[in-house]
């Protein structure tokens, strides 16, 4: 009987983790300007992989494993805003300008000269 | 093999197809850019999708060393990420289309 | 923080005297720990300790869902037709002053919906913040201010 239940839960994590990885791809592909795409790949993207660890964790028979599944969980989803915060940052530093359409920005581009 | 066994196979199938056709779609913007961050952000969302695939094939084979792999994909991810955003912000912009015009002197003195 | 140093280490010890290392048993140990700090409260002096974890847990819990709803936005977005984005980029005015909380907010608002912190003032003031709506920002500004903020005060102070 817990064998059922882990296979479902596990089959059900792993289809919506794969679905919001489609969904950060095709976000990364439809989006109009790189700090919009980067919504997309950070947020749906962390949860998808971050769902599909969590499958093994339930899935898995060790404790052992369990444990080291949800460690990865928990260490991709406190790299993956660090990464995307970073990246943001040195595409702004350097330059690249937002959408054209985009309604305010209100961080000044004198920052430039400060980045080390 | 059971009802649950089932539905777990369909599912890491389903699984499986859409991660395949996410990789290709990340390649797509990979391929088209139009700017170098572009371009590392389909890098970051390749490792990404990456390690879901990982996780998916440990559970479809029992082999759990698959974890193993998929930690220590998502380091090197993170790490080049990193890597790449120091190299942008210390390159500056260079000639890519969507940079103001005016931007660019200001760039090339650090 | 040292209690909680205090706390890992009579798990440990009970688990070393319980001679099994397993998870669940660490676990245990660790909140049969927890009441027998809870009990001597008074002599060593931390009153507030499990009031204080019991908000940082809640500040976690908070987190995930906020991360499930905001990729829940994303997708609700990217999947419709015509993606109705009004992007740009907002300053923040922060409360919060020192590193590790700055560290953390910039984190949470990443993972939050519709927002991504781009940087840091030098003055370590004001957090740039890129919205993909930005129709109403001060709400979006309440919101953090309401929400995270808020509750990593109560967390770490």
């Amino acid at each position: 009987m817990m064998a059922e239940i882990q296979n479902y839960i596990s089959g059900i994590l792993i289809i919506v983790g794969a679905g919001f990885a489609l969904v950060a791809t095709l976000g990364v592909i439809r989006l109009p300007d790189i700090y919009s795409r980067m919504h997309a790949a950070s947020k749906a993207g962390t949860v998808g992989s971050g769902a599909m660890l969590i499958a093994l964790a339930v899935f898995a028979e060790e404790p052992a494993t369990t444990l080291r599944a949800l460690a990865a969980v928990a260490f991709v989803m406190l790299t993956a805003p660090v990464s995307a915060h970073l990246l943001a940052k040195a595409a702004y530093a350097a330059g690249y300008r937002l959408w054209d359409k985009s309604v305010v920005d209100e961080m000044p581009s004198a920052k430039k000269e400060n980045r080390s | 093999m059971s009802a649950g066994e089932h539905f777990r196979e369909f599912a890491e199938l389903v699984a499986l197809g859409l991660l395949s056709l996410s990789f290709l779609l990340t390649l797509f913007r990979f391929v088209v850019g139009p700017t170098l961050p572009d371009r590392v952000l389909a890098l970051d969302l390749l490792v990404t999708v990456g390690i879901g695939y990982l996780a998916v094939i440990g559970v479809r084979t029992g082999f759990t060393l698959y974890l193993d792999i998929a930690i220590a994909l998502g380091l090197v991810g993170f790490l080049a990420t990193v890597a790449f955003a120091r190299f942008i912000m210390s390159r500056g912009p260079a000639g890519e289309e969507s940079i103001e015009k005016d931007q660019q002197p200001e760039a090339e003195k650090t | 923080m040292s209690l909680f140093l205090i706390n890992l280490l009579l798990a440990i010890a009970w688990a070393a005297v319980s001679a099994s290392f397993t998870l669940a048993n660490l676990v245990f140990g660790f909140v049969l720990s927890a009441v027998a700090l809870y009990l001597i409260r008074e002599q060593v002096g931390y009153v507030g300790y499990l009031t204080r974890s019991w908000r940082v847990i809640s500040l976690a819990v908070l987190f995930v869902y906020e991360l499930i709803l905001s990729a829940w936005r994303v997708t609700t977005l990217v999947l419709s037709p015509r993606m109705k984005v009004e992007p740009g980029i907002f300053a923040y005015p922060m409360k919060v002053d020192r590193d590790g909380e700055i560290t953390l907010l910039a984190n949470l608002i990443t993972l939050t919906p519709g927002t991504l912190s781009v940087d840091v003032s030098d003055d370590r003031r004001t957090l740039y913040v890129h919205a993909i709506d930005c129709s109403d920002i001060d709400k979006t500004r309440a919101d953090i201010a309401e929400g995270f903020e808020r509750k990593i005060l109560e967390a770490f102070r």
